[in-house]
C-alpha cells in the first residue's frame, strides 16, 4: 500500500504542475483538476492508519 | 471473496476507528472554516479536543430542521449557510423529497459527487453488480438524487446502464424484454408494480432473466425481499442512504444485515432515550451519520431519525465493517395507538409474507371521539373472487391483531384505486391532526 500511496502523491504533484503550466488553457486546467478529484478518492481508498 | 476495495473492507476494527477519527478531525476543521452553519455550531470546540473515537460524541448533532433554517433566506441562493465551497465550484443540484417539510437543497461539486459515486460502487459491488450486467433504472431522473448515484456508480463498476425514465410501467416491461436486461435497481414497491404489470400482460417476470435487483428509497422487509426474489427468480439486495448523507450501508451476498461503508462514513447507533450511548448488538438505536469526505456540503453527526437494530461486525463475507441488522423505521412513523407502539413496517411484513393476494395496501390512522382507529385499505389481485374478499379481510384483521396487539378495520377497495408509487411509497397516513 505504501508504494501505491507514493504513486498517488506523484500523480498529485504532476497534476498540480500541469495546472500551473496550463495558464489560461481551460481544457488542460480542468482535466488536471479532474485528476486531482480522483487522487482525493484514491487517498480515501488507501488511508494510512495513524498512530 | 471479491471486494470493491479489499484493503479498506477487511481492515480490523481498531484500524478503522483510527482512520475514521483522522477523517473526522479533517472534516471538522474544514467545516468549521468553510461552512457558515458549522462556523456557528462548532464555536467553542476545537479539533484538537477530539482525541479519541469517543470524543466524537462531544460534537453536537445536526438536525434536518437546522439544514432548512440555514438555507431559508440565507445567501448564497439556494444553498445558504450549508455550502462548503465557493458557489462557482458547484456542478450539480440535488434536493431532498420534502416529505417532512421544506426540501433541503444539496450542492455537489465534481469532487463531492465522485466521492458519493465511489461510496455507491461499494454498494453495487456488494450486491453482485458486475461488468457483465446490463442494468435498467426504471425511474424518471430529476432533481432527486435517487438513481443518479446508481447510474454513475453502475457505469463506474463497469456495467452497461439503461436509463428507464420517460416510460410508463408497460413501456418499461417492454424495454426490459427488448434489451435483455439482467440487473435492476428500484423501490421495492415499484419493482413489485413492474411484476404485476408484466403478469397483466401475460408475461412471467422470471422470463426476464434478471439476476440481481438492488432496492432503493424504501425499507426492504425480509418478507418483501423474499416475495420479489420468488416473483423474479433473482437475488434482491438492499441499501440505506439519504440525499443529505449518501448511501451509507448495504447488504452483501450473505443477505444478513447491511454493512456500513467504512471508512467513508461514521455511523453511530444511539439509544433512543438519551442519544448519548452506542447501543449493544441486537438493540435498537437512532442512526447518526457523518459522511467523511464531502466538502461541498459538510454534514457532521446528522441525526436521521431512523431507527435500526445494531448487528455484529462478523460476517461470512469477511468484511469487517459495522452492520445494521434491520431498519425498523423512522422515529416519526412510530406511533402510540391506544397505548401500544405501532410501526407501519409490521403491516408490510405481514402483508408481504402471508397475503400474496393483496397487491396494494394503505394504512390510515384516524380519531373518532377520543379513540384512535386504524384502518387497512387493501386491494386484491383481480383473480380473487368477490366471494373470497371478505375471508381475506377477516384473516388479515385477525393476523394484524396477533402481530401488533391492535385491532383494525379492513376495507377492500376496487382494483386500481389505491395509489401506486415509483419513488417513496407513502402507505401510512396519520390524519388525526394532533399527533
Amino acid at each position: 500500500m505504501d508504494e501505491i500511496r507514493d504513486e498517488i502523491k506523484n500523480i498529485e504533484k504532476s497534476a498540480e504542475r500541469i495546472k500551473a503550466l496550463a495558464g489560461d488553457n481551460h481544457a488542460i486546467s480542468k482535466n488536471a483538476s479532474i485528476i486531482l478529484t480522483f487522487t482525493y478518492l484514491l487517498r480515501f481508498d488507501t488511508p494510512e492508519v495513524g498512530e | 471473496m471479491d471486494y470493491w476495495n479489499n484493503y479498506t473492507e477487511t481492515l480490523p476494527r481498531e484500524k478503522l476507528n483510527k482512520i475514521e477519527l483522522s477523517h473526522f478531525k479533517n472534516l471538522f476543521s474544514y467545516a468549521k472554516s468553510h461552512s457558515p452553519l458549522y462556523a456557528e455550531k462548532l464555536k467553542g470546540i476545537e479539533a484538537k479536543e477530539i482525541k479519541t473515537f469517543d470524543d466524537i460524541k462531544k460534537v453536537p448533532f445536526t438536525y434536518k430542521e437546522e439544514l432548512r433554517k440555514w438555507q431559508e433566506n440565507v445567501d448564497p441562493f439556494p444553498y445558504g449557510g450549508l455550502l462548503g465551497v465557493p458557489i462557482e465550484e458547484v456542478s450539480t443540484f440535488r434536493q431532498t423529497s420534502g416529505t417532512t417539510g421544506r426540501p433541503v437543497y444539496v450542492p455537489e461539486t465534481y469532487e463531492s459527487w465522485q466521492w458519493r459515486v465511489e461510496a455507491w460502487c461499494h454498494i453495487l459491488w456488494m450486491a453482485g453488480f458486475r461488468p457483465r450486467h446490463r442494468v435498467f433504472l426504471p425511474f424518471g431522473y430529476n432533481v432527486y438524487v435517487a438513481f443518479w448515484e446508481a447510474h454513475y456508480a453502475a457505469e463506474k463498476v463497469g456495467c452497461e446502464v439503461i436509463p428507464g425514465g420517460a416510460l410508463d410501467t408497460k413501456g418499461r416491461v417492454n424495454k426490459i424484454i427488448e434489451l435483455k436486461v439482467n440487473a435492476m435497481t428500484g423501490t421495492p414497491t415499484y419493482i413489485l408494480n413492474i411484476a404485476q404489470e408484466a403478469m397483466g400482460m401475460g408475461i412471467d417476470p422470471k422470463s426476464f432473466g434478471i439476476e440481481r435487483i438492488l432496492g432503493a428509497g424504501e425499507p426492504l422487509p425480509e418478507a418483501t425481499r423474499k416475495r420479489i426474489e420468488a416473483t423474479y427468480g433473482c437475488k434482491m439486495f438492499d441499501h440505506i442512504g439519504s440525499t443529505e448523507t449518501c448511501g451509507f450501508a448495504a447488504t452483501c451476498e450473505a443477505q444478513n444485515g447491511l454493512h456500513i461503508i467504512e471508512p467513508f462514513f461514521i455511523v453511530e447507533l444511539l439509544d433512543r432515550e438519551t442519544l448519548s450511548k452506542e447501543v449493544a448488538v441486537g438493540e435498537q438505536g437512532v442512526i447518526v451519520i457523518t459522511p467523511l469526505g464531502r466538502r461541498s456540503f459538510p454534514v457532521i453527526r446528522f441525526n436521521t431519525n431512523d431507527v435500526a437494530i445494531k448487528g455484529p461486525s462478523e460476517c461470512e463475507c469477511g468484511r469487517t465493517s459495522g452492520k445494521l441488522m434491520e431498519i425498523v423505521g423512522r422515529v416519526d412513523d412510530i406511533r402510540k395507538i391506544r397505548g401500544v407502539l405501532f410501526s407501519p413496517k409490521t403491516v408490510e411484513q405481514l402483508v408481504r409474507s402471508e397475503f400474496p393476494e393483496i397487491v396494494e395496501y394503505e394504512i390510515v390512522l384516524t380519531r373518532q371521539d377520543i379513540m384512535d382507529q386504524l384502518t387497512l385499505r387493501i386491494e386484491l389481485d383481480p383473480k380473487v373472487g368477490s366471494g373470497e374478499a371478505g375471508a381475506v379481510a377477516g384473516r388479515l384483521a385477525e393476523r394484524h391483531k396477533i402481530k401488533t396487539n391492535l385491532s383494525c378495520k379492513v376495507k377492500v377497495e376496487p382494483v386500481g384505486s389505491l395509489p401506486r408509487y415509483d419513488l417513496k411509497a407513502k402507505r401510512f397516513k396519520d390524519v388525526r391532526g394532533d399527533h
